[in-house]
């Protein structure tokens, strides 16, 4: 019975926000006190140009990865370059690029002994070796454009998924796909010994690399992004000797992703327009985990 | 966008079309024949089933004819009758998720023109932005040319994507509703914000308890501890992490403490691995999931109601709770803070340590027994939301909203264009010419006149039970007498 025997007058009393009182107002009563609680943009970070380029830089040298990955394949599908050679050079890497990681891990704890890590290494290279016949011949029953098309979806299912956000190892779904994509372009390769080298080398580019990377902008930040200029350039140097318009695409894609879009996100910026009020789900922001674990 | 802007600067004045101030006695007399239309409906438990079925049931009792139409629940579809002759349609429409029916926004119009053409339907009512089926019968009614009514039940975010998508959706389809109830002001505010609406149109209507289910009954309680009582599904959205922070918290300082936690969900695990790590099997009693009937039983064993739900649009359990004549505990967000004077209710922030000081305090008060008794709660609470009260108010609203004309087609159209948007207004404003064009082919295939008229179960001209209709007749006109 809400204001139904109120004049058409303003009433004595002043308006309040609670339903549990009888007030003498109408239910569709609008005060002038609605929306005050209303809120916007007050989490919004504001983005700088220059730190948004730096950031992209570790899109930039992940699809440069995918490109150096390309150009390996395709040197060693035309025989230009000697398993064996690869091999060495890939050993050669992943030796500088262990010392490098536990030179810069220097005072953390480490989770796991030197011994974990040689026979985590020693049993995966052993599978690999073992399995390469097997691996060579996966796919021969499958025609070469499926595997290519199949490839392709991998390896760019492998660009989307990798997590960029929150900097750590590459993602289960982002290494998977890589590592399906590289085995089925592995299997097109004349030799064994090319398909294992391949692997070895897929792992190298997609897994250690990007844990090496994420160690570097962790500790060293300066060296970030010197080492993705130095993969950016690599990919299209690469994918130059090859393919040389192929390459100039590659480097304007880049060139847009680095330099283009974060400049198109800084001018949407000041559109943003983002509300806030009571009505919105509180957030836990305390540590929970501490009474489960 | 106008309109929010808009909202800033409001100011206070009267309407011109308030909800009191043009009620005269012979619009007292008007009875509507309403259609309540939404997917959630017995056997469906929650919190908007029981506030249609209770409207529907007081409505019924003010001499109005009241219809519902949901959609078909496993073997329960066709005409079922409820109490006092509210007719209930189970329409065979598909269900999609969640109980919410698919929305295609025309493969519903045949079912839905054949109830209103049959009952005779003046206003037509939907419940819940979840309800897929709601959205549907408020364009149907307009493409008909009916007047429609709809009553928001939830809140909603602006941040997401998913939140951005529903919100234009809302937006189109309460463009040309009538009239639009919430039930707290924090409600209104969020329906406006995102229906971008008028706010003269969007009425504040609280939810409703039946003081009458929920009576104290010290008598049930163990004085040697002191009980808290958790009723609420468990979900996220209920704040149960929180809840599994506060139990080992207090539990540690305080002896003599038990929680009794009644409700089902994803989150039950949580609240067993916190039992099960702290060791608290004879403190902590999950019930499990609730018949409506047996909540009074649990809530009378309490000394404190805690609710730790991190959104909320109104909050039934807090007022349950109150009238079983408990403490209640609750967090601050939503429209909580409008729904128990402060004296009945400690608000907290939707934080561990927060909830854990204030349930302390109260906890405190309980053990000097420095607190009002179950009985003086009770009776403190038991007037403040009734059901007649919300069929009273929305009452007002049906009478202010059968005077409003119908807007034709083409106005119809520019509306839409108008109001949402030059891409998702053309696309409805599309939609709803297919929609009249296939009304129109309905209409040839089978006319109007040609659909049986059917015969009343609740209302002034009920065939059905004579005390009801008695009672309605007597009801309307005491000053003639």
């Amino acid at each position: 019975m809400m204001g139904a025997d109120s004049g058409p007058g303003a009433p004595a009393v002043p308006w309040r926000k609670v339903l549990y009182e009888r007030q003498p107002f109408p239910d569709n009563y609008v005060d002038c006190r609605f929306l005050e609680e209303l809120r916007r943009n007050i989490r919004v970070r504001q983005y700088r140009y220059w730190a948004v380029v730096r950031e992209t830089g570790l899109i930039a040298q992940q699809v440069s990865c995918v490109a150096v990955f390309l150009t390996l394949w395709s040197y060693m599908e035309q025989g230009d370059l000697e398993p064996s050679l690869v091999l060495w050079v890939c050993l050669g890497c992943a030796l500088l690029g262990y010392g490098l990681y536990e030179i810069l891990g220097g005072a953390c704890v480490r989770e796991r002994t030197r011994l974990a890590d040689l026979q985590s290494a020693t049993i995966f290279l052993a599978f690999t070796f073992g399995f390469s016949p097997v691996l060579k011949t996966l796919t021969e029953s499958v025609s070469t454009d499926t595997v290519y098309a199949m490839s392709a979806v991998m390896l760019l299912a492998h660009l989307v998924s990798f997590p960029y956000a929150q900097p750590s190892p590459p993602g289960s779904l982002s290494l998977n796909a890589a590592l399906f994509g590289s085995v089925c372009l592995a299997s097109r390769l004349p030799g064994a010994l090319h398909t294992f080298t391949m692997l070895s080398c897929a792992l190298l580019v997609f897994a250690l690399w990007p844990c090496l990377l994420h160690r570097m902008r962790d500790k060293a930040e300066w060296s970030f992004p010197w080492a993705a200029v130095l993969v950016c350039l690599a990919g299209v140097g690469g994918l130059g000797s090859l393919w040389p318009e192929g390459a100039l695409l590659l480097s304007l894609a880049l060139l847009t992703l680095t330099l283009l879009c974060p400049l198109l996100l800084v001018l949407l910026q000041r559109h943003k327009d983002n509300i806030h009020g009571p009505w919105d789900e509180a957030e836990i922001r305390e540590d929970l985990s501490r009474f489960l674990n | 966008m106008g309109n929010r802007r808009r909202g800033h600067t409001h100011a206070p004045k009267t309407p011109p079309l308030s909800l009191d101030t043009h009620s005269s006695d012979h619009e007292q007399d008007v009875k509507h024949r309403i259609c309540m239309v939404s997917d959630f409906f017995y056997p469906n438990m929650g919190g908007v089933e029981s506030h249609i079925y209770q409207l529907s049931q007081c409505l019924i009792e003010k001499g109005h004819k009241v219809v519902i139409a949901t959609h078909a629940y496993g073997d329960r579809r066709g005409i079922r009758y409820l109490t006092n002759g509210l007719k209930v349609y189970y329409l065979p429409l598909q269900v999609m998720y969640n109980q919410s029916t698919a929305t295609t926004c025309f493969h519903s119009l045949p079912l839905l023109r054949c109830v209103f053409v049959r009952e005779r339907i003046t206003i037509v009512h939907a419940h819940s932005s979840f309800s897929a089926m709601a959205h549907d019968a408020l364009f149907h009614a307009k493409t008909m040319g009916l007047n429609t009514v709809f009553t928001d039940h939830s809140l909603f975010g602006f941040a997401d994507l998913s939140s951005v998508l529903t919100n234009k959706l809302l937006t189109v389809s309460l463009c040309d509703t009538n009239h639009i109830v919430c039930v707290s002001y924090t409600s209104k505010e969020n329906t406006v914000l995102r229906a971008t609406l008028d706010p003269e149109i969007v009425s504040v209507i609280p939810n409703a308890v039946d003081p009458t289910d929920f009576t104290p009954d010290p008598s049930r309680r163990d004085n040697s501890k002191i009980t808290i009582v958790v009723i609420s599904r468990l979900v996220y959205r209920k704040g149960i992490d929180l809840l599994s922070g506060i139990i080992p918290e207090l539990c540690g300082k305080h002896p003599d403490l038990c929680f009794l936690i009644g409700g089902e969900g994803p989150k039950r695990i949580v609240l067993e691995e916190v039992r099960e790590k702290y060791q608290l099997h004879d403190r902590v009693r999950l019930l499990g999931a609730l018949d409506h009937k047996d909540v009074r039983d649990v809530l009378v064993q309490g000394h404190v109601f805690l609710n730790t739900s991190l959104t909320e649009a109104f909050c039934m359990a807090i007022v349950e709770g109150a009238s079983c004549g408990l403490h209640v505990v609750s967090t601050r967000v939503g429209g909580i803070p409008e729904v128990l004077p402060d004296e009945l209710v400690t608000l907290c922030e939707p934080s561990v340590q927060s909830l854990c000081d204030g349930l302390e305090t109260v906890i405190a008060r309980i053990r000097t027994g420095n607190v009002a008794s179950p009985a003086t709660i009770h009776r403190k609470v038991r007037t403040l939301y009734t059901w007649r009260n919300v069929a009273e108010r929305t009452e007002k609203v049906y009478n202010r909203v059968c005077r409003e004309p119908v807007l034709p087609l083409s106005d119809r159209l520019h509306r839409l264009r108008s109001h949402c948007g030059a891409v998702a207004g053309s696309i409805f404003s599309f939609v709803a010419v297919i929609t009249f064009l296939f009304l129109l082919f309905l209409q040839w295939l089978r006319p109007d006149h040609l659909i049986d008229v059917a015969v009343d179960s609740s209302g002034p001209h009920s065939r059905l039970g004579q005390h009801v209709s008695k009672k309605t007749s007597k009801t309307p006109n005491p000053a003639v007498s």
